[in-house]
């Protein structure tokens, strides 16, 4: 009975998945037209991810530490499991849309939790997946091992993803859980997101620090530490690794049943808080005392732009993802403040002046995920709001980049005096801190505009598809951090003579840029989208 | 106040949609659009609000084309979905003011007609509230009185009565009386063909994307007939041919 309850909402939540069942079914030649560019996309993404774990794994046979790679790839797949996971298992196994509809079926909790469950663990399936395969091959290419490993390596990719994911659901359901009691839920849950974060970053990177070596004795010591440090990091990584290269199959399956038995348990516990913590996450408080006061006149600009801060901070899954990196751009300036250049230059030896590389590197976390980029999508079905009111584009985007803007104003000024203090740069490069943050930042906000203009998805159910999975969270809201990067590798490679020319030439460029993008967004008829 | 040209819109991959619609609303008219589902009904009603666009075809509200000037017809215009999906994100009060600040509805009057409307639809006390704890019928409450709230010249309305109780119905049948008594005009869908035959002196069939009766509602519906015999027979009989 409970099995049979199991696979009805499995199934209910994976025929969808990715938005297949909308494309098989769909007649929209254009949304079908879209869906083939993103597949494209996304298979380049994939290429490229293939390449990097595989360059990586074949960096740690060339210093002979071959034998860590499956647990070092195990590694880095649970790790990106666990802190995504994060970020979206509460709005996944808690998500309001049929909520309603669902529970007043004659189905168990068990069942429905059992089956987002499932859904994220498919997810996670084909994550881990990615992250294995070309790892496990490069080990395989390298010491020709038996069909044992192979069968264990076939073992391993399936309990991968359900521990870190397994944590990550119960952290999510924690932060959901405490956060549903509160009046400012939304709020709440993006804060406690955050925090667990920070926390969780915090704790890998002391766990995976080697104070006191130089790097030289880095390089060569690797080999032999690259095991102790995902040991300290992950244990259950080196345990499972070590078992597929020694091709044992009872200890793989041991570790499998192990795995399972705590996922087993953990969606008994969330089972058990489902319908108390969607009770109270959804029922929303209405006191009926209002009394009519005086109300301010406003331009259409500063009203649409007051909206948008409204629709971020009601959603924690939007703030959560949005926010961090920012954050982290105030948090390693103020590293940078604390701990002084010196220590930072030796352990990033970069070619360049530090006050040169440092404007690149903090766009970069500040354009990690732009709310632009999503900003479109996240009108779902109220779009046809914007669409009926007397508002031209231009004047509904502006306000979307604006919001962005203002967003980041605080902690662009914030991490702007602390790199400053820290660095004690001349006038040029001080001109250069505040000018290429803000130039890249706003150049991220058109971009992000434009792409989802361009891959627009407001048929949605939960904001985890908008925000974590659709193609503008993919292509826009990283965008800036990509060319961040590329203008930090160009500011390295250029000659010392010809840096301020190199950063004055860029600026313009992406200036020139954003504002041909700009105009062909605002030339756009919002009644297509 | 509303003419529409030879309206055709068809969605894309699809045979469904609007075909060679031609319909005029003068100041005054309360107009009735009827027809079964899918028959196209909210496609028109969307591209009269500029929801949609459309394929071919001319769209005029209060003499100016929808086509050269979107802003300058909406400015004049009211729609109200049959499902108000609203910001659900913001409170009843912060609606109505977004609402009114982009329809530029000066601070001082934009209070007075809060206060008259919310009164009226006794929902006044919930603005403070945010919309995602109102009911279905306390969304239509406030997608309506936003809707009233820049005195449009033209309210479009996909099937107003909806979710409202028999109280609400009443003030706002109130309401579009008043707004035709004043020179406006209100086109409106419906599927309660008592209350459109009651309310309206004007109505429009629609079948499969084609008008298929249109008229004032005494020559339509004629002498001893209702306005739900007509439509059977109407619709049957083009159904046969």
């Amino acid at each position: 009975m409970m099995l049979a309850q199991i696979r009805i909402m499995a199934r209910l939540e994976l025929c969808n998945l990715l938005g297949i069942n909308v494309l098989r079914f769909t007649k929209d030649k254009r949304k079908k037209k879209r869906a083939v560019m993103l597949s494209v996309l996304w298979v380049l993404l994939i290429i490229m991810l293939l390449f990097y774990v595989g360059g990586l794994s074949w960096g740690l046979v060339e210093i002979g530490a071959g034998e860590d790679v499956p647990a070092y790839v195990i590694a880095i797949s649970s790790m990106l499991i666990f802190v995504f996971g994060i970020l979206k298992a509460g709005s996944i196994i808690f998500r309001k849309q049929g909520y309603d509809m669902v529970v007043s079926l004659p189905v168990r909790k068990g069942a429905v939790v059992l089956g987002r469950f499932l859904r994220m663990y498919t997810e996670n399936l084909l994550m881990a997946a990615l992250v294995l395969l070309p790892g496990i091959a490069v080990y395989a290419w390298q010491t020709r091992p038996d069909v044992s490993f192979y069968l264990c390596a076939f073992l391993g990719i399936w309990s991968v993803p359900l521990l870190p994911m397994t944590g990550a659901v119960l952290i999510g359901a924690l932060v959901t859980g405490i956060s549903s009691r509160m009046r400012h839920k939304s709020l709440a849950a993006s804060t406690l997101t955050i925090v667990f974060v920070f926390a969780i970053m915090y704790g890998s990177s002391s766990l995976t620090s080697m104070e006191g070596m130089e790097s030289l004795e880095i390089m060569e010591e690797l080999s032999g530490m690259v095991s102790d440090m995902l040991g300290r990091f992950y244990p259950p990584a080196v345990l499972l690794g070590t078992a597929i290269v020694n091709g044992e199959i009872g200890r793989c399956l041991m570790y499998t049943g192990l795995f399972l038995s705590v996922s087993a348990v953990a969606a008994a516990v969330v089972s058990a808080c489902f319908q108390s913590i969607s009770r109270n996450l959804y029922t929303t408080a209405a006191r009926h005392d209002y009394q009519m006061g005086d109300l301010k006149a406003d331009t259409a600009l500063i009203s649409l732009c007051r909206k948008e801060f409204r629709r971020y901070f009601s959603s924690s899954i939007y703030v959560s993802n949005t926010i961090i990196g920012p954050l982290m751009g105030c948090v390693l300036s103020g590293a940078l403040l604390f701990t002084g250049p010196e220590r930072v230059k030796e352990l990033l030896p970069v070619p360049v002046d530090l006050a040169v590389i440092a404007p690149f590197l903090l766009a970069g976390t500040f354009c990690m995920m732009t709310t632009a980029a999503t900003s479109v999508s996240m009108e779902g079905k109220e779009w046809w709001l914007v669409k009926s009111l007397p508002l031209t584009a231009r004047v509904v985007l502006d306000a979307k980049i604006l919001m962005n803007l203002i967003l980041m104003l605080p902690f662009y000024l914030v991490s702007e005096v602390f790199l400053i203090l820290a660095l004690k740069p001349g006038l040029q490069d001080s001109f250069w801190m505040m000018v290429i943050p803000a130039v890249i930042l706003l150049f991220a906000c058109v971009y992000g505009i434009a792409v989802n203009l361009h891959f627009p998805v407001l048929d949605w159910e939960n904001e985890v598809s908008v925000v974590k999975q659709s193609a503008s969270a993919v292509l826009g809201g990283m965008g800036g951090a990509v060319l961040a990067l590329l203008g930090g590798v160009g500011a390295c490679l250029v000659p010392k003579g010809y840096s301020g020319g190199y950063r004055a030439v860029l600026c313009v460029l992406l200036l020139g840029t954003a504002g041909l993008m700009y105009r062909k967004n605002n030339r756009i008829d919002l009644r297509e989208l | 106040m509303l003419i529409i040209n030879h309206l055709t819109k068809h969605y894309k991959g699809s045979s469904k949609g609007v075909t060679d619609l031609s319909l005029h609303v003068m100041p005054g008219d309360i107009c009735a659009f009827i027809g079964h589902n899918g028959a196209g009904k909210t496609t028109t009603l969307k591209c009269i609000a500029g929801i949609h666009g459309y394929d071919a075809g001319e769209l005029r509200i209060g003499g100016i084309s929808l086509h050269d000037d979107p802003l300058a017809c909406k400015q004049m215009t009211a729609y109200i979905p049959d499902n108000p999906d609203l910001y659900e994100y913001l409170t009843g009060i912060q609606y109505l003011n977004f609402i009114a600040d982009i329809f530029k509805v000066p601070a001082g009057e934009r209070k007075e007609r809060i206060q008259r409307y919310g009164d009226e639809f006794e929902i006044t006390e919930s603005f403070g509230d945010l919309i995602s704890s109102y009911s279905h019928g306390m969304k239509q409450k406030l997608a309506i009185i936003s809707a009233l709230l820049h005195e449009p010249r033209l309210l479009v309305l996909d099937e107003p009565f909806v979710g409202l109780d028999p109280k609400a119905s009443v003030i706002l049948k109130d309401r579009m009386r008043k707004l035709c008594d004043g020179g406006g005009a209100i086109f409106f869908s419906t599927h309660v063909l008592e209350v459109a035959e009651k309310l309206c002196n004007k109505v429009a069939m629609i079948k499969d994307g084609r008008l298929i009766a249109e008229g004032p509602m005494e020559e339509v519906v004629k002498q001893g007939n209702t306005l739900e015999s007509i439509f059977m027979e109407v619709v049957n009989d083009v159904g046969a041919d």
